[in-house]
């Protein structure tokens, strides 16, 4: 890798959001390990999380590469206050519906915003969102999948579907909360566009989707400036159970 | 209501580099194409060890067992090569004309 240069205080705030957003969705899909709806779908979801913890791991890396700080201390030894995960991935995973609206939210979203940092001008992270974004792909093909079949079901699957998207409603734009010290990043040539610009091209990606399955569109983030901040109790509950072991004996080599 | 959609079994062939046969890696439950392809995918090719994947249908595999067909009653014995060992003969041959044995070659 090329020498990397102190990352600006404006680009650690953006790997921080983009590392604990898949750290988050990865460690709380993992949860659907063991009890999928069947099989073969257990190892495809197992495999996503991994992915998103995988991914997670890579941003960590860049982020504390400047500090040399360790990517385990950064995903485990913060306080709940100190994460800045979108909202949208403070709900939890709820039941199989309410994983696939989230994921699906969070995919989509998580697509166009890679698609505004490749080819950025930090070669690091550039080179590192050209591999995300392969894996990313198959990730969206796959719960589209399943949000295409859980939305044609004419029963309990598209009732829970709705109950799903109603209850992430307001917090299913939050992936494009606005970032501090954005037109830094902007002007650097580090990301292409505003995350305002970016949510609208979101809702384009995903229009024709929504509108096909006859699904309410997310409306606006009902409190854009928390977008990131003021995490409730089910994210506590999950950092509870994400560093429980971590704490469970402080510094050990593992 | 609709009812759930009906679970079936998919055969996965997968071709390990460009240029080999596709070979049989095993088989996946799945309700429809799309999500047997998906799966094929976790389990027989997230790794790196596959190019390509078949996903085939199990009930469209044409099936022959016919012992009739396969396991003819009669000694066919002499149709086989068998009964005409060269090894030894050729290492005869070689001996004579102090050739060494060639490498076996890759296709």
């Amino acid at each position: 890798m090329s020498v990397v240069s102190a990352p600006t205080v404006a680009l650690g705030e953006l790997l921080r959001s983009m590392a604990d957003d898949e750290f988050v969705i990865g460690f709380s899909d993992s949860e659907w390990t063991g009890i999928a709806p069947l099989l073969e779908e257990d190892v495809a979801m197992s495999s996503l999380a991994q992915d998103e913890l995988g991914h997670a791991s890579a941003l960590y890396g860049l982020l504390g590469e400047p500090t040399g700080t360790d990517p385990d201390a950064l995903a485990y030894d913060r306080e709940p206050e100190a994460y800045r995960h979108c909202r949208l991935l403070d709900h939890g995973r709820g039941d199989w519906a309410m994983t696939i609206a989230r994921r699906y939210l969070y995919d989509s979203a998580d697509a166009v915003r890679l698609a505004a940092l490749a080819g950025g001008s930090w070669a690091p992270l550039a080179e590192l969102v050209g591999k995300l974004v392969r894996e990313e792909r198959y990730h969206l093909m796959h719960v589209g999948a399943w949000l295409d079949r859980l939305a044609r079901n004419d029963g309990e699957a598209r009732a829970r579907l709705l109950a799903a998207l109603g209850e992430l409603g307001g917090d299913a734009a939050t992936v494009f909360t606005p970032l501090p010290n954005e037109p830094a990043l902007i002007g650097a040539g580090i990301l292409a566009a505003p995350m305002t610009v970016l949510e609208g091209r979101w809702r384009e990606s995903i229009g024709p989707v929504f509108a096909e399955l006859d699904l309410p569109m997310p409306p606006p983030a009902s409190d854009p400036a928390r977008g990131r901040l003021d995490h409730g109790d089910t994210f506590h509950l999950l950092w509870g159970a994400f560093t429980s072991v971590r704490y469970s004996e402080p510094g050990v080599t593992w | 209501m609709s009812s759930p959609p009906e679970l079936e079994a998919w055969e996965v062939f997968r071709q390990e580099k460009a240029g080999d046969p596709m070979r049989h890696g095993g088989s996946v439950m799945a309700p429809d194409a799309e999500l047997a392809s998906h799966y094929a995918r976790e389990l027989y090719g997230r790794r790196q060890e596959s190019v390509r994947l078949w996903v085939v249908r199990r009930t469209d595999i044409v099936d022959v067992a016919d012992p009739d067909l396969l396991q003819p009653p009669l000694d066919r014995s002499f149709k086989k090569p068998g009964g005409y060992p060269m090894r030894d003969k050729l290492a005869a041959a070689r001996e004579i004309s102090g050739q060494a044995k060639p490498k076996a070659r890759s296709k």
